[in-house]
């Protein structure tokens, strides 16, 4: 009898510490920068999560509103990179921008010299004549003259000046699309807003671009990396405090047109969609203070390696100080740098990839 | 509590063949029961097969249905309405009211942890299960 008591309690212990570990999870969703966004949130009481997360939806939103690439006003707000494009347009009118804008711009010209040119928001002409600035992608019609003048324009991020706040640009057909580049500095934003306000852990995902704070429970945040052609993860990893991944593939903004597939990552040099990769997937550890934060750069370093291809990925990767990436190339070969390769589990166990020295 | 005695059984089994035991058909029979088992465990016990469908539209959580009832769910988006089929533990986008039509290539999901999203109606699916095999899907 006695014996049946003290394995009663010994259940009842089990229950209580599972209650006490069991930390409470809030998770909400959203439609902004034109994508889905996921803030989950660990540890905080649900009514100050749902208060949290909510701020952080609406910054995101007046930076959505403030960058939009192709609408003049968008609720009533008026575009300020719309406003700052219709003044390159115009010629060598500097016009006066917000402090944060400015920090931006001289971080993309930064980013897009490390690049080598192949990370261009200049190329907005050339986005939109590919029918990429619009809320949904049909298969257009291939100006090829008027890709090639676009081309031999060469907008550049260097043709852009920018001090005391203000900016103009050398080259008119400069036009700015923030789209390789928002949805990473809003991630950053939302990490520094969210460990002001002393949370520890979340995990915040913006159109598959994640960042994570803490963890999860007594276990790091996991990710599951899309498969680029079924509707499944193809590996998963854990995602440590700081850290943040992006992949820029070829299948969630994309047409089809006569069999072939075009993407919305256009390569300046051609003018035309890159056409070797399904995907690019880099892994950002936490970076200084006083650079490109793990945001910024899981959404910007994906872009290059996807131009550039196989081939140039280490250097690429290795300019921006980043050492943990996938690549999947048009015929679905899968290649994984040495230290990606240990973080990775496989979903399917079978996977054939080669692994770089 | 008796223990069984199994030593006659065992004294017994050393000098005959277990076939002189069990006929052909009893064979069948044990064979056909432990596939079941097999075939139950995988089905039931798996924690990768999911057990449940939940809708967002927008930013609610629209409505969550076990996957084991078929059924017809039709979500009203800002487009129109989306159709979702759910049956035999899957679900699927059937139809949508947007241009490009990548939420219905999809096709039918079924392990936890996987999802659909029609971004310009703005509805998505995730299946749920026991164990979820990661907390957010990068893409």
């Amino acid at each position: 009898m006695i014996k049946f008591f003290k394995s009663l309690a010994l259940v009842a212990l089990c229950f209580a510490l599972s209650a006490c570990f069991k930390e409470p999870l809030y998770h909400s969703q959203s439609y902004v920068f034109g994508t889905l966004v996921d803030i989950s949130i660990a540890g905080e009481r649900d009514e100050r999560a749902a208060m949290l997360a909510n701020h952080v939806f609406q910054d995101f939103q007046n930076l959505h509103n403030r960058l939009h690439a192709w609408k003049a006003t968008v609720a009533n707000q008026p575009s300020e990179l719309g406003e700052l494009n219709a003044a390159f347009s115009k010629g060598e009118t500097p016009l006066k921008i917000s402090p944060d804008l400015a920090q931006m711009l001289l971080e993309i010209r930064t980013i897009s010299e490390k690049s080598e040119g192949l990370f261009n928001p200049g190329i907005g002409q050339l986005i939109g004549v590919w029918g990429f600035q619009r809320d949904e992608f049909t298969a257009v019609t291939i100006d090829a003259q008027k890709i090639k003048a676009l081309v031999k324009a060469n907008p550049r991020m260097a043709d852009m000046v920018v001090n005391n706040q203000s900016a103009y640009s050398n080259n008119t057909a400069l036009k700015l699309d923030l789209g390789g580049y928002a949805k990473g500095y809003a991630l950053d934003v939302a990490v520094a807003y969210l460990r002001q306000q002393g949370v520890k852990n979340a995990l915040i995902n913006i159109g598959g671009n994640v960042i994570a704070l803490g963890q999860h429970g007594n276990k790091p945040w996991r990710v599951g990396i899309q498969h680029p052609r079924q509707p499944t993860a193809i590996a998963t990893l854990d995602l440590a405090d700081g850290w943040a991944i992006g992949t820029s593939g070829d299948y969630q903004r994309y047409f089809m047109l006569n069999g072939q597939r075009y993407c919305h990552i256009i390569d300046p040099r051609t003018g035309y969609p890159a056409q070797h990769m399904q995907s690019v997937t880099v892994l950002v550890p936490p970076q200084a203070a006083n650079q490109s934060q793990a945001g910024v750069l899981s959404d910007v370093v994906t872009k290059p390696i996807f131009i550039a291809g196989a081939t140039q990925s280490s250097r690429l990767a290795q300019a921006f100080g980043i050492q943990d990436f996938m690549l999947i190339d048009e015929r679905a070969h899968i290649t994984v740098s040495k230290q990606m390769a240990q973080k990775l589990h496989w979903v399917n166990a079978d996977v054939q990839f080669t692994t770089l020295p | 509590m008796r223990m069984f005695n199994l030593q006659p059984y065992l004294k017994r089994l050393e000098c005959k063949r277990i076939s002189a035991y069990f006929l052909p058909g009893d064979m069948m029979v044990l064979a056909i029961g432990v596939l079941g088992v097999l075939y139950l465990f995988e089905l039931l016990w798996s924690t990768e097969h999911a057990t449940k469908v939940q809708i967002r539209l927008a930013d609610k959580i629209y409505a969550t249905y076990s996957l084991k009832l078929q059924r017809e769910v039709h979500v009203p988006g800002k487009l129109g309405d989306t159709v979702i089929n759910i049956a035999n533990g899957k679900a699927r986008f059937a139809k949508s009211p947007c241009q490009g039509q990548y939420c219905v290539h999809q096709a039918w999901l079924s392990l936890a942890g996987q999802a659909a999203i029609c971004l310009p109606n703005q509805v998505s699916l995730e299946l749920l299960g026991e164990n979820k095999p990661y907390d957010s899907l990068n893409y």
